[in-house]
């Protein structure tokens, strides 16, 4: 039996294709591993389930919202029509996961601006907007060429030229970063991060180890984001380019944030180095197909650069508590990367085009305008209405206490286990073991420390 | 047992966690190397460091310390702080302390047996 050898060329580079479509799915997904742990480690031991939770939940409720509606809108702002995924050919049961991966990569963005205080049914109701309306609609007037942006869009086509952003720079990166500090704005900062004389308090997270596993994990699934935003069969030599470039610029990244703390304090921080690396990357995401190689050397490096300034700017200066800088890594450095495209463009691509760098410029300084001004209202809206509600943030008692027990009743790190005995409430226990349930507190019987409940059915 | 009046002493220490295994040794050598040991944060004339996260920097005031707690009856409690005094000082603030303080009993709870014999 040879029957691959028989198979003809069409079926063949069908096969490849979807292999090569899937594979780089299933890295793009392994970003939220990376994700997780990013944000777990960036996070105080007392929250630290409440962050893994809205991890599992963006993936989990976002996808399932994104199949359903998300993908659908995605094409009806491209090109007018909606598709319903399920009803569809079978080749768009692939397409749409691809999209979805990223889809979730922009909402799972979010969750590292606004932890440590926002209630989980308020960033759940966030997410399932996201991935139904704000982002399909990004993408939608972004990566088709009848969209807004696009070619034959309206703004496109009279700037004559279009939005270009590769793998999703803006489109995913900034759209996320700005849509997080604008919730963590309307939000407000955690308790005690800021003094009543404006001056900003340091909320060390509490594990660089799971920040930098985060970190690594999701620079590994951005070479699906990137490298696997070209096609693999008869892309020229824009695979070698995507590669070439991501590396560089997510290594120059590392670097340029480094060397800036470095100046700074004296000392490269750690957190620094991780975070600029992922702005490198995020700064390069956006034109990996068409930057020089040097180029990816300087849109990496401005991009690592930026991160510790731009960080000092949100905290000291717009006073909004971003816990996980993603403004600075996703935010800005996907808005610098995307405009630096006619800076860095290689000659090759430029020559092939049908525009120069002016109107190239234009049209990616439309694109940012147009989907930041978009994710801000839109965000702004959401987290408004639900701060309005009084359903945003939860009681400053549970902020407090933490987000794992209040939120979630569990414990991240439990010191002892739950099989020690007998429990006591505010000083009094019952013999049976059970909490006292009622709220009879009153001073005569909370005195007797270890008073016991002879009187319980159970002795 | 004369020299001790078969009283039991706590001796408690609060050192350098890597002075841990000098003093470790100090004790076995001076004929008391039961301890219990407990990781603590305290303050005292050690000055204070800085730390950083994320470029910023912060004061760290509490700093790592060992807790060895030595509870002894026929060596004498003198003894024992000399020999945690020597195996622990490296003469930079940041040593430590030592505090004696008297117990009033003792049950080994293997054997139930009490008192100095329990120790």
């Amino acid at each position: 039996m040879s029957v691959p050898l028989q198979a003809d060329p069409a079926t063949l580079g069908t096969a490849i294709t979807n292999s090569w479509i899937l594979l780089v799915s299933f890295l793009i997904f392994f970003m939220h591993a990376g994700f997780a742990m990013l944000e777990a480690g960036q996070v105080r031991s007392k929250n630290v389930a409440n962050q893994l939770t809205k991890n599992l939940l963006t993936w989990s409720v976002g996808v399932f919202v994104f199949f359903l509606i998300g993908a659908g809108v995605d094409a009806l702002v491209g090109t007018g029509s909606f598709s319903f995924v399920p009803g569809g050919e079978s080749a768009s049961w692939i397409s749409w996961l691809y999209g979805a991966v990223f889809a979730m990569t922009a909402a799972t963005i979010v969750s590292g601006a606004v932890a440590g205080r926002a209630k989980l049914r308020a960033y759940v109701t966030y997410t399932v907007l996201l991935a139904a309306i704000i982002y399909p609609v990004v993408s939608g007037i972004s990566w088709y060429g009848t969209g807004l942006l696009g070619a034959e869009g309206m703004i496109g086509s009279a700037i004559g030229a279009p939005f270009d952003d590769f793998a999703g720079g803006t489109v995913v990166h900034a759209m996320g970063g700005v849509a997080g500090l604008t919730a963590a704005y309307v939000l407000g900062p955690r308790i005690g991060r800021y003094n009543d004389d404006g001056s900003a308090n340091v909320i060390p997270g509490h594990s660089l180890t799971f920040a930098v596993l985060g970190t690594l994990m999701l620079a590994f699934g951005w070479y699906g984001f990137n490298v696997g935003t070209s096609g693999i069969i008869g892309a020229g030599d824009q695979l070698g380019r995507i590669a070439m470039g991501t590396t560089i610029a997510m290594a120059c990244g590392a670097m340029g944030a480094g060397l800036v703390s470095w100046v700074k304090t004296g000392k490269v921080d750690t957190l620094y180095v991780a975070n600029g690396l992922l702005a490198g990357l995020v700064g390069i995401t956006a034109i990996p197909h068409a930057a020089a190689w040097w180029g990816a050397i300087l849109v990496g490096g401005v991009a690592g650069i930026q991160l510790p300034i731009v960080f000092e700017f949100v905290e000291k200066r717009l006073k909004i508590d971003d816990v996980c800088a993603v403004f600075p890594v996703h935010g800005s450095a996907g808005i610098i990367g995307t405009l630096m495209l006619p800076i860095v463009v290689a000659p090759e691509y430029l020559a092939g085009l049908s525009y120069g760098r002016v109107d190239m410029f234009l049209a990616q300084f439309a694109g940012v305008i147009v989907i930041m001004a978009w994710t801000i209202l839109a965000t702004g809206l959401v987290w408004g209405v639900l701060k309005a509600i009084g359903q945003a943030r939860v009681t400053p008692a549970h902020e407090q206490e933490g987000l794992d027990i209040s939120e979630h009743g569990v414990d991240t790190y439990p010191e002892f286990g739950s099989d020690d005995g007998i429990a006591a409430d505010g000083g009094r226990v019952e013999t049976d073991g059970g909490v006292v349930m009622d709220d009879d507190t009153s001073a005569g019987i909370t005195a007797d420390r270890f008073e016991t409940d002879t009187n319980g059915a159970d002795n | 047992m004369s020299d001790t009046d078969g009283e039991i002493k706590m001796v408690t220490a609060i050192v350098r966690p890597d002075k841990l295994g000098d003093v470790k040794q100090g004790l076995a050598e001076v004929g008391a190397p039961s301890l219990t040991v407990t990781n603590v944060s305290g303050r005292g004339s050690q000055p204070a460091k800085k730390g950083q996260w994320r470029g910023e920097e912060y004061v760290v005031d509490l700093h790592q310390k060992v807790k060895i707690e030595c509870v002894v009856a026929d060596i004498p409690a003198d003894d024992v702080v000399d020999a945690i005094a020597e195996a622990a000082q490296t003469g930079e603030p940041g040593d430590g302390k030592i505090f004696v303080l008297p117990v009033d009993s003792a049950v080994q709870v293997r054997t139930g047996a009490e008192g100095t014999e329990a120790v």
